[in-house]
């Protein structure tokens, strides 16, 4: 019995180990992207849908507005409007989602932008 | 029947500092960016009972604890969090007494912490109702192996100073 | 076992982390956002009145689009040009920027013009029904443009029948600097606002850093440069930021120079003012964007009381001297700067 509770000790031992080098390795990996990994959908000041995009496969979002709606798109850690009901399609011009400037879809009151991850700026213009 | 008063009141004081722990733990700022997630420093009390208690003593420590707990953070999910993470880690930490002895307690308890951590995001990823909260797994088991040996030091240290005996 | 001292720390330490967490509790920024003025305003404010303070600011962001806006049939601005060829009773928030329009209109030599809205209705940027409209409706069209004809008094103004106002140009300006005499009464002393491509800058960020504010690549997706500065108002005027594309495949934008009735085409992309005043700032940028670098930096030298930021259509960023301290380049355009 006490060999049995030994290799019990050993073994949780090594598992230990196991967990700090891939926790270590794995927070490595993860690093290596940049910092703009969680973004947010609102519509006014209401937040819709938190989005780890580089979490996400490829997905597609729609969110109706009345008659109109906006078809969300997540692919390679990155997100855009890929097509809208709105008139004028500003949002889907406005391509994949940069640090530069929320996405926004006025008619629709819907906002685009990366959770407070502060990244050094706090305003753009233009 | 002063036994048992006694033995109340020392569990009623480990429920206090278990307490007082997590509270002044909610003014850390959270590094992880999953909100309600947090180190879970508080544990150190529930290794220290896992070992020192009785496992229904240990257990009713960690849900009095979690309750008012509740009460001093602004968080609502942060319940759900604090009650979830220290499930996992005390029902990972109770089998795992029988093979790793009281002198090596730090071990247990980087399971203890490691568990606590997934116990949270399990929580959270029911709670947002997305499997993306998982792509944090990584950081928080190596957090977890860090706070659990410290929390298990700590724990360890106490023990030999309060006992004379081992 | 248990020691009464035991009981006096662990008194001690409870008492001492509910203070610490009554503390902490009070959050010390307030962020908000919301859809006014045909744009995303968002609001960052500090301090202990932040939100209450931040609610007020957003109520006369509101109450300034009710009285400007030239798509709301009550708003001042409609009253304006429906009893245009009478005389108009006006509020001084009105007549402040009526006033500031047409100041900036005469330095720059007309290159901005408040009575151009029939012009721009014609393209179709006020009703999303774009078309490129013939020569011959616009030069009928601009016989009616001339902000010289508008006439301003006390709390009065009178538009000639026949033209049509549109205060685009400036209100957003407008805006901010309410907004932030508003925080300011409420006692705040450090916040920001951006209102679509305006940003208004009040105090510094807590800790007495300035703040970093980023300009638009106008070419390219991301950020050109950084401007740190506070108290400070910063507005810019870009031709990518409104325009549909033509059958003929041409971009036009909806800065149109009121000499011809095109959108502007004198060799800027990209026109950042900054200064004290958003109004000010708001209407030299669209001023300065029509006008082109070289009329700018006569203006600048002869008017000063604001710093620019030109970026030319062929790649290249001019700066007035009073930015060289606080930009900081993160594109690989070249910078010359203008010195007096």
């Amino acid at each position: 019995m006490k060999t049995k509770a030994k290799k019990g000790l050993v073994l949780a031992y090594i598992l230990a180990g196991v967990l700090f080098l891939s926790g270590a390795l794995g927070t490595l990996l993860l690093l290596m992207p940049h910092k703009m990994n969680i973004v947010q959908v609102l519509r006014d000041d209401q937040i819709l849908y938190t989005v780890y995009i580089n979490a996400e496969d490829e997905r597609f979002i729609r969110i109706d507005y009345g008659d109109s709606y906006n078809l969300l798109e997540i692919k390679d850690g990155k997100i855009r409007v890929s097509e809208a009901g709105c008139p004028d399609n500003t949002c889907v011009k406005m391509s994949w989602l940069s640090s530069s400037a929320p996405i926004v879809c006025l008619p629709n009151h819907l906002v685009i932008k990366f959770a407070s991850d502060y990244d050094g700026i706090d305003a753009v213009v233009g | 029947m002063n036994k048992k008063i006694r033995r109340m009141t020392e569990l009623a004081l480990l429920t206090a500092i278990a307490l007082i722990i997590f509270v002044v733990e909610l003014q850390i700022p959270n590094l992880s960016p999953v909100a309600g997630v947090k180190l879970g420093l508080a544990n150190i009390i529930t290794v220290y009972a896992v070992y020192r208690c009785k496992w229904s003593e240990a257990a009713l420590m960690l849900l009095a604890r979690v309750l008012l707990g509740s009460f001093f953070s602004s968080n609502p999910s942060a319940l759900l969090y604090s009650l979830s993470g220290g499930t996992f880690c005390l029902l990972g930490m109770l089998p795992l007494k029988k093979i790793i002895p009281i002198n090596r307690l730090w071990l247990c308890s980087v399971f203890g912490a490691v568990l606590h951590n997934l116990g949270q995001l399990t929580a959270a990823s029911l709670i947002m109702k997305t499997a993306a909260v998982w792509f944090y797994l990584p950081p928080l088991v190596l957090s977890g192996c860090i706070a659990g040996a410290l929390t298990g030091l700590a724990a360890q240290l106490v023990i030999k100073r309060t006992e004379k005996i081992k | 076992m248990i020691k009464k001292p035991k009981w006096a720390g662990v008194l001690f330490v409870s008492l001492l982390s509910i203070l610490l967490c009554s503390c902490g509790s009070e959050s010390p920024v307030y962020q908000t956002g919301f859809v006014a003025m045909d744009t995303y305003i968002a609001l960052t404010v500090y301090g202990k009145s932040a939100e209450s303070a931040a609610k007020a600011a957003k109520e006369e962001v509101m109450r300034i689009e009710s009285l400007m806006s030239a798509t709301d049939p009550d708003s001042e601005v409609s009253k304006i040009n429906e009893m245009a060829g009478e005389t108009v009773t006006i509020s001084d928030d009105t007549e402040k920027v009526i006033r500031a329009a047409l100041e900036t209109g005469k330095e720059s030599g007309g290159a901005l013009d408040i009575t151009l809205r029939p012009v721009i209705t014609e393209w179709g940027f006020t009703t999303g029904n774009y078309k490129i409209p013939d020569e011959e409706t616009l030069d009928n069209l601009l016989e009616k443009v001339d902000y010289r004809s508008v006439k301003v008094g006390d709390n009065t103004v009178f538009l000639p029948f026949g033209e049509q106002i549109d205060l685009g140009a400036a209100a957003k300006g407008y805006a901010g600097d309410r907004a932030v005499a508003v925080l300011k009464e409420n006692g705040v002393e450090s916040a920001i606002i951006s209102l679509g491509g305006n940003v208004q800058a009040l105090g510094a960020k807590i800790g007495g850093t300035s703040w970093n504010i980023a300009v638009n690549n106008p070419f390219d997706e991301g950020n050109m440069c950084l401007l740190k500065l506070e108290n400070a108002s910063v507005v810019t005027s870009g031709n990518y930021e409104r325009y549909f594309e033509g059958e003929d495949g041409k971009r036009y934008h909806h800065i149109i120079d009121p000499a011809d009735g095109y959108p502007a085409d004198n060799g800027i992309v990209s026109a950042t003012i900054t200064g004290e005043s958003g109004l000010k700032c708001d209407a030299l940028s669209t001023a300065v964007f029509v006008m082109g670098a070289e009329k700018a930096e006569k203006l600048w030298r002869e008017k000063g009381g604001f710093e620019m930021l030109l970026v030319t259509e062929d790649k290249r960023i001019i700066l007035t001297e009073g930015l060289t301290d606080v930009f900081t380049n993160l594109s690989d355009m070249e910078v010359s700067e203008i010195k007096r």
